[in-house]
């Protein structure tokens, strides 16, 4: 061998293991490795099942038993377009590269996946390869259902196919190059997928098991609420440590005392899921309302529960960004307290705001529309702020539904701009500076 | 069957917990003095009081209302806010075509009643929800400002 192939052999070797070293590096930790303790495979654990559906629903028939699974991976949210048949896809999700659409997953043979078979839909959830071998973009959740188990899966699958089809072909995705070459994202799963089944953790409860794999292998709440790398994939390190996802910001939910849920009551917690709503903590609204509406307040109590266990067990990442508690009520008088230099955001706020919300931010109304407490007004980006003003919101309470109008198309984005500066100066820690630009900017992010 | 507090007086009647406290006020009581406007409280024609404070009926599902006292224009004037208020709205003649006059009554009467001087901005602060379209806006302000100076 001449020396300059040596150089160039040696070269290649010396570039796969550094490229294999970044790899490693940016992949990270698994969803549930901060977790120490022997895992084992699920058949060799001695512990109460953490697959499967809760006991009350151990005897019915795969369709319910799918149906429930179906809830709680929450697949109804992103396959349904606004105002569109249910599973029948076409939501877009604007990211930075482009929109992506999801897809039609009723059993239509020829536009839905009526022509799946149990494998091609294993492959697609655990693997991210849809039925003509073509790559799936991980906007559709796979490197969390990876971890589902195939009797799970395979029972969302029998709960699909027994809805109606729906001929329904969603619009084709913008994603310039190379975004749009999708065998490219063969590496990216080999790198980010772990493509492994759940496994549980002896050291842990059976509870704290259970946990575990509805909130990784179902509910997929990393997808939002953990920070992105480089490359897009989930960031373990900071996991649950709140991130921007779809122009919303979902929220620290790490065990973090001050800015994440490590000082919430399991009740709280409890009740923040099931009902969208815990008292003096906020209201779920955005996407966490869907998630809320469609998944977890359909979710057994048993559940909700070991979610709850599993949560608080996460490590504490703080959010430098935030307060270290959310501030107090506003003072009575609209003379007093934050934003008294802005006019324009005031002017709004007394018309349209001030009769559901009150001056100090705890509703004459119901609790449910109180802002004082929650992290969307103590956010000094005022993200979630804006798109509430931006969308509405609706909340199934126990007495019915509450709402909220959407005044996105009601005032301009330089109006949405100051009410929402104006909100978080009065009822948060810090008031936000956003001009109308960012709102331009957070109404494309919106999925639609 | 559910009850009621309002002006005083406890109400019985049948109305699922999600219907709005207005469809209840007009529809099931026949107390139909309130009004409405809009249907997602951004006009305060429906404007009543919840233990003293204004709220819009449209959007308050009567099973979220629990054991609060209501009052709606045809008790406000038990109060002595809401008797001044009304003596200044008929020595004013504020209303015009009065579809949403008793909104602003109601909305004036807690004003008064938590703010007993109110200076322009409180006024703007309190009844800016609250929309004519008559555009009686420069009485309605006159006939505030000269309840809050009758003693």
């Amino acid at each position: 061998m001449s020396g300059v192939r040596r150089v160039l052999g040696v070269g290649a070797v010396a570039a796969a293991v550094v490229a294999a070293g970044v790899a490693w590096w940016l992949r990270g930790p698994g969803p549930t490795a901060f977790a120490e303790g022997p895992t084992v495979a699920l058949a060799d654990y001695r512990g109460t099942n953490p697959t499967g559906v809760p006991a009350a629903l151990a005897q019915a028939s795969l369709v319910e038993r799918g149906e429930y699974l179906a809830r709680a991976a929450d697949c109804m949210v992103c396959h349904t377009a606004k105002g569109g048949k249910e599973f029948a896809g076409g939501l877009a999700f604007a990211l930075p590269f482009g929109t992506l659409y999801s897809t039609n997953i009723t059993p239509d043979k020829d536009t839905g996946i009526g022509g799946y078979s149990n494998q091609d839909f294993l492959n697609a959830l655990h693997r991210g390869v849809r039925k003509d071998g073509a790559r799936l973009y991980p906007a559709m959740s796979y490197t969390s259902y990876t971890y589902m188990t195939d009797a799970d899966a395979l029972a969302i699958k029998a709960y699909l196919f027994s809805l109606p089809p729906v001929r329904a072909t969603p619009p084709a995705n913008t994603l310039g190059f190379p975004f749009n070459q999708r065998w490219a994202m063969g590496f990216w799963s080999a790198v980010f997928n772990a493509d492994t089944r759940f496994e549980p953790n002896t050291a842990k409860s059976p509870e704290w098991n259970r946990g575990a794999y509805l909130a990784e292998a179902l509910a997929h709440c990393g997808e939002c609420h953990t920070p992105r790398n480089i490359a897009f994939a989930m960031d373990n390190r900071a996991k649950f440590a709140g991130a921007v996802t779809g122009g919303w910001r979902a929220f620290n939910i790490s065990s973090d005392s001050s800015t994440g849920v490590g000082a919430w009551r399991e009740e709280e917690l409890v009740s923040y899921l099931s009902t969208g709503h815990a008292a003096g903590r906020g209201t779920a609204s955005g996407p966490m309302g869907e998630a809320v509406d469609h998944s977890f307040s359909r979710m057994a109590p048993e559940d909700i529960r070991a979610m709850v266990v599993y949560l608080k067990s996460v490590p504490a990442v703080a959010s430098s960004d935030l307060p270290a508690a959310p501030a107090p009520a506003a003072p009575a008088s609209h003379k007093e307290g934050g934003g008294a230099a802005l006019a324009q955001g005031k002017k709004i706020f007394e018309g349209a705001c001030a009769s559901c919300h009150g001056w100090t931010g705890e509703s004459p109304v119901s609790p449910f529309a109180t802002i004082t407490g929650s992290w969307a007004v103590n956010d000094p980006a005022a993200t979630n702020v804006a798109q509430i003003v931006i969308s509405g919101t609706a909340r199934h309470t126990p007495q019915g539904v509450l709402s909220m109008p959407a005044f996105g198309k009601i005032y301009s984005d330089t109006e949405i701009a100051a009410v929402a500066n104006y909100v978080t100066a009065r009822f948060g820690a810090k008031g936000a500076q956003l001009t109308e630009k960012d709102i331009v900017s957070l109404r494309k992010q919106a999925a639609e | 069957m559910a009850t009621l507090k309002i002006n005083g007086e406890q109400k019985t009647f049948d109305a699922a917990d999600d219907t709005p406290l207005l469809w209840v006020l007009r529809d099931v009581l026949g107390m139909t003095g309130t009004k409405f406007g809009c249907g997602i409280a951004q006009c305060g024609a429906c404007t009543v009081h919840l233990d003293g404070k204004a709220v819009r009926s449209c959007v308050l599902p009567v099973g979220a209302v629990k054991d609060r006292a209501i009052t709606t224009i045809e008790g406000v004037g038990d109060s002595t806010a809401g008797a001044k208020v009304q003596k200044a709205w008929l020595d004013l003649e504020v209303i015009q075509c009065g579809y949403c006059q008793s909104g602003q009554i109601m909305s004036a009467a807690a004003l008064l009643a938590a703010t007993p001087k109110p200076d322009d901005a409180d006024i703007d602060a309190a009844m800016a929800g609250n929309i004519c379209r008559c555009g009686t806006y420069v009485r309605i302000r006159a006939a505030i400002k000269r309840a809050a100076s009758e003693g």
